[in-house]
């Protein structure tokens, strides 16, 4: 019963500092701060007493209808409470100095422990219904997050507004589906097979589209390199780094395992395959050729997607297993290195490649922790990014056509370590622009938290049974053919096998794909990636994505702006000309008719009454 | 007891003149108002009384000897009743004010209270003759009050009113000539049954065209309406209200229903007749008014267009559609005489009529804007002001007797109603403020009182709308609907 409880505290105590932190005075800056950080500390030992809790059980009778407000803990989901928490303490202890002078900070915090409160109920729910409403509450704490932003803000704002909007409407849609077929709104639910099945397809496909959408996934990843550049970088850490990848592949891993079975090599699966892997290839393409740094972290965040949804739709054991260590990893390197952007940012004010360079001995802390988090994130062994990125490309090798899936991770291998190497060189290392001449490192609140991500990446790399046996193996207790394979480390652990070594090669290649750019265009990293931006094929491919055709954000608007113009002047104007001309003319003539009919002579009005009168008399005798 | 409604305002009628050369404005203005205020508190605690009690009649006696004068007071007499001293109360204190500049209040006041006694004793009135005596009483006093400007416009309208009035009365005096010597009664119940007994269709069938002619004329239907858009106008604004908002529905609409659903009988050919000339109201009054710039003419017009909607209602002969009928007799008093007071308002204090004139006003004068917005919504139908509710109940009355044609005409009518009121909304009070009526200044106090009463009335009745009903329609409506025999079992027999 007190853990119970406890379910229900997780979710109305970052409410109640949401509250508290709102109702503190803005001037009083410091006393929001330390509101703030109790806040975040509480939530932070709640996570970790939650993971230690792993099951406990509250139902609460709500709408009635077979709505009730329940919820389960269970590991998966402690799991996220837990990582969560971790990332709200240290984006809270980030933001001190980050937001410090910032406006609309006050909102900001609300936003951040609302979000945190969402989340936790949303992982948490134990009734399709309860889940809905938490995932659509975080719609609009997304939106007010995005909105604090720069200018333009609400722009992007709006745009991923819309598409994670039109996600989540796809997911009420199969989550509607699914209450058809089982008839029932509380978890768990017999799983459906949606191979034999047409309507549970359909169901699964929409529900994934909510889940991905989520996470990022092309087509519907095009708000995210715009929140990027519009949004504060504390936001994309937390937002889109993390909740979002955290929260997505949490409901794919629900759907995958709990509501519908996904069996290895099922077109449903080789269908998820193939969209990971072309989320892969589209994204890190687009990644290589951008030219601000939180541009480019957004654009591999997508990519990384790819990795996790590969991974996960191969139906495999260490497919779904590398996946979701996949994304644990991800959220530690990825916000480390949103995090490094933003101390940069931070001191130098600007993102973009061409105006850095040489801050390798202003900003060392930064520059290691960065090395280390990019490196991980390329995969490169020991650190905790290779053994997720293996477990991935060994979960596709076991499905059919694995190769051609392989391959698409492996050119995503090659320009990972490419861009990663561009961005280096840009910022670190390469000539010094004299207006960062005074540049310093930042202050201990922001270095801190990107050097405990950077710690986690070496750690969860080095000693990589950890994270495996701890977090991610007990997920897949209880599930049938799962349970056998709880030794897959065996081999990925080992670096010498002929898919870790392919990738290596891979990395190695893209330091040669960098250095023939880097060479060919006045050895300046920025300018690294022209030789891939102008390739013949490639250089129309990116013409056409950089004028937003592939965002069906933009296409979808100009598809609505036609359809418009086609209602407008098909139905809108051909309904006016009917009213203006037909019966508004009508009115006016017959008026004018009538007006001069009513000349004012009283034999006439005599006439027309003894005239009504005979008329009467007439019809009444005719009709009786 | 039911005397008091016509004998007090008589009295004081006959002894305001006397009180005018005593005082020429503090005590006939607070007398009337307080002949009205008690006629309206009275017809609605008392009367309210009386129905709980079933049919309240009484009959006249003169030092014991009976006078074979008999009224009576059932729920659509009750209605009528309750509408009249409601518009005429706020009339009255409209008149406070607004008549200063016309002078001789008293004389005013006088016709305007005999006016007032004409229509009560009209709905209580139990017997054709006595309708007819009422009738003229009223119309008498009517021709005097169009008249009171003595203006050219206002005797040629007055006397144009009064020739063509004078024709009608002449019909219905022929109407019942007939009838009296076919039954050789007149009373309603005996009227019924003699009619029943006779067995004279065609002779009735005429009897009953002269009626609608007669009374048609006083309600301003199509085609006999010609006089109103003369008369109203001409007449001060308090008077247009009061002509129509009760006096048509009363002389003209009230005397039909009684007749024709109490004492005929509501038959195929009536009832045929009746809904289509309900439905050439409609748009005749609306077509016209669409393109009018003297805005208590658009108003004029706009009536005759309403009084469509009542009749076509009537006309259905379903306890629904005679319940909207009524139902749109109450709400069109309150809403037409809150415009026709308002357009006094309006020319009072800018002194035009004239719409293309007028503009930004609303600035200047607030409350009349928004008083004139909500009978302005009120009338074309707009939820949730009343004008909606016995719009809906008409059109679905409509559609329940499967007159489908008519029901899209109603709607598409009230969307031209909607039109033209729009055309005063933002001609007048909307727009770019006139340099001229800059200096314009919000209507003085008694006239605002009366406007925003009746606005209330519209919000009220709009959104209490079923307290209404019960309270009211539905007794209306059930001495309507039982038709014929409600006279077998009540009055007389």
């Amino acid at each position: 019963m007190a853990n119970s409880t406890t379910l229900l505290i997780s979710i109305l105590l970052p409410v109640a500092f949401a509250v508290i932190v709102f109702l503190t005075p803005s001037k009083l800056r410091l006393l929001r701060d330390a509101f703030s950080f109790i806040g975040a500390s509480i939530v932070l030992c709640l996570g970790f007493y939650l993971f230690g809790v792993k099951n406990a059980e509250l139902n609460i009778p709500w709408l009635g209808m077979d709505i009730n407000f329940d919820l389960r803990l269970y590991h998966f989901n402690s799991l996220i409470i837990m990582a969560v928490s971790v990332f709200l303490f240290l984006i809270t202890i980030y933001s001190f100095v980050k937001m410090k002078e910032h406006s609309r900070a006050r909102e900001y915090y609300t936003y951040l422990f609302l979000t945190t409160a969402f989340v936790n109920g949303a992982v948490l729910a134990n009734n399709f219904v309860l889940m809905v409403f938490f995932w659509e509450s975080l719609l609009v704490t997304l939106y007010g997050l995005i909105v604090i932003g720069n200018k333009e803000a609400y722009k992007t704002a709006l745009k991923s507004f819309i598409l994670v909007g039109l996600c989540d409407f796809c997911m009420i849609l199969g989550i509607g589906i699914l209450w058809y077929l089982t008839g029932s709104l509380n978890l768990p639910i017999s799983p459906l097979e949606p191979d034999t099945n047409g309507l549970a397809a359909l169901s699964c496909v929409l529900m994934l589209i909510g889940a991905l959408g989520k996470a990022g996934v092309m087509p519907f990843h095009t708000w995210i390199p715009d929140a990027a550049i519009d949004a504060p970088v504390t936001v994309m850490v937390f937002i889109t780094a993390v909740l979002d990848k955290i929260l997505g592949i949490y409901l794919f891993v629900r759907i995958s395992l709990d509501f519908f079975v996904i069996t290895m090599n099922s077109p449903l699966s080789m269908f998820l395959m193939i969209l990971g892997a072309l989320t892969i290839v589209f994204a890190i393409f687009m990644t290589f050729v951008q030219n601000n740094f939180k541009k480019m972290l957004a654009y591999q965040g997508v990519s990384e997607v790819g990795y996790m949804i590969l991974g996960i739709g191969s139906a495999t054991p260490i497919g779904i297993a590398g996946g979701v260590l996949y994304m644990l990893n991800q959220t530690i390197f990825k916000s480390g290195l949103f995090l490094s952007a933003g101390s940069i940012e931070h001191r130098t004010g600007t993102m973009d490649f061409d105006k850095l360079g040489g801050l390798r001995n202003k900003m060392p802390l930064t520059m290691i922790c960065f090395v280390i988090c990019a490196v991980a994130c390329c995969g490169l062994w020991p650190f905790n990014g290779f053994v997720s990125e293996e477990m991935v490309l060994h979960g596709a090798m076991e499905t059919s056509g694995g190769i051609i899936f392989m391959i698409a991770g492996w050119v995503g291998v090659i320009f990972m370590g490419a861009s990663m190497i561009k961005a280096g060189n840009s910022i670190f290392w390469g000539k010094e622009n004299k207006e960062l001449s005074k540049v310093k490192e930042s202050e201990l609140l922001i270095t801190l938290p990107i050097v405990v991500l950077a710690l986690l990446c070496i750690v969860f790399g080095i000693y990589n049974y950890f994270p495996i046996v701890t977090f991610v193996e007990p997920i897949f207790f209880g599930y049938a053919g799962f349970f056998e394979h709880s030794g897959f480390t065996a081999h990925t652990l080992n670096f010498f096998n002929p898919v870790a070594i392919t990738s290596f090669i891979c990395l190695l290649l893209g330091v040669v794909v960098y250095r023939y750019g880097w060479a060919k265009n006045n050895k300046s990293a920025a300018l690294s990636s022209e030789a891939v931006r102008n390739f013949p094929v490639l250089k129309n491919i990116y013409n056409l994505a950089e004028a937003k055709i592939f965002d069906i954000y933009d296409q979808g608007l100009k598809f609505l702006k036609a359809l418009g113009y086609i209602l407008y002047y098909g139905v809108d104007r051909v309904v006016d000309f009917m009213y203006e001309k037909i019966i508004a003319g009508t009115v006016r003539v017959v008026g004018a008719i009538l007006r001069f009919a009513h000349n004012g002579y009283y034999a006439n009005y005599l006439a027309w009454c003894i005239g009504g009168l005979i008329i009467i008399v007439a019809i009444i005798s005719l009709l009786s | 007891m039911l005397f008091i409604f016509i004998v007090l305002p008589l009295v004081v009628a006959g002894l305001m003149p006397l009180i005018g050369k005593l005082s020429k404005k503090v005590i006939p203005d607070l007398l009337t108002n307080l002949t009205t205020f008690f006629l309206l508190a009275y017809s609605v605690i008392v009367g309210k009384q009386i129905i709980f009690s079933g049919v309240y009649t009484t009959k006249f006696s003169w030092f014991g000897e009976p006078m074979n004068i008999s009224l009576s007071l059932d729920g659509f007499s009750l209605l009528m009743l309750v509408t009249i001293s409601v518009v005429s109360f706020c009339v009255t204190l409209f008149s406070i004010d607004y008549m200063e500049h016309y002078g001789h209040k008293a004389n005013y006041y006088s016709l305007l209270l005999i006016m007032i006694a004409g229509m009560n004793g009209l709905v209580l009135s139990t017997d054709l003759f006595t309708i007819y005596v009422f009738l003229e009483v009223a119309a008498i006093a009517s021709y005097g009050l169009v008249a009171y400007g003595i203006g050219h416009n206002e005797l040629e309208a007055s006397f144009k009113y009064l020739m063509l009035s004078a024709v009608a009365s002449g019909f219905v005096v022929l109407g019942i000539s007939i009838i009296f010597a076919c039954t050789g009664s007149l009373t309603f119940s005996e009227v019924a049954i003699g009619i029943h007994l006779v067995n004279a269709k065609y002779l009735i069938g005429f009897c009953a065209a002269l009626f609608l002619m007669g009374f048609g004329l006083k309600a301003a239907l199509v085609p006999f309406h010609a006089w109103l858009p003369d008369a109203h106008p001409s007449a001060p604004a308090p008077i247009s209200a009061m002509l129509s908002g009760v006096l048509i529905k009363v002389s003209g609409a009230y005397a039909i229903i009684r007749i024709f659903l109490n004492v005929f009988g509501l038959s195929y050919p009536l009832s045929t007749v009746l809904m289509y000339l309900g439905l050439i109201s409609i748009f005749v009054g609306a077509i016209i008014a669409v393109g009018q710039n003297d805005m208590k003419r658009m108003l004029a017009y706009s009536s005759i267009s309403q009084i469509g909607y009542v009749f076509i209602g009537i006309g259905t002969g379903s306890p629904l559609g005679i319940m909207g009928g009524l139902f749109h007799i109450l709400n069109h008093a309150v809403f037409k005489s809150l415009l026709f007071l308002n357009s006094g308002s309006i020319e009072r204090s800018t002194g035009t009529r004239e719409l293309d004139k007028m503009g930004g006003l609303a600035k200047q004068m607030p409350l009349t804007a928004t008083t004139n917005a909500i009978g302005s919504l009120s009338v074309a139908g707009v939820p949730p002001f009343n004008g909606f509710w016995s719009k809906l109940l008409i059109i679905i009355a409509l559609v329940q007797t499967q007159h489908y044609a008519f029901a899209v005409l109603a709607v598409l009518g009230s969307v031209i109603t909607l039109w033209y009121y729009l055309i005063i909304q933002r001609n007048a009070f909307f727009g770019k403020p006139e340099e001229i009526w800059r200096n314009v200044r919000e209507a003085p106090f008694w006239m605002s009182c009366a406007t925003v009463i009746l606005a209330l009335l519209c919000i009220l009745i709009g959104v209490a709308f079923p307290f209404v009903i019960k309270t009211f329609l539905i007794p209306a409506t059930n001495i309507l609907a039982s038709g014929v025999s409600y006279l077998y079992n009540f009055l007389g027999y």
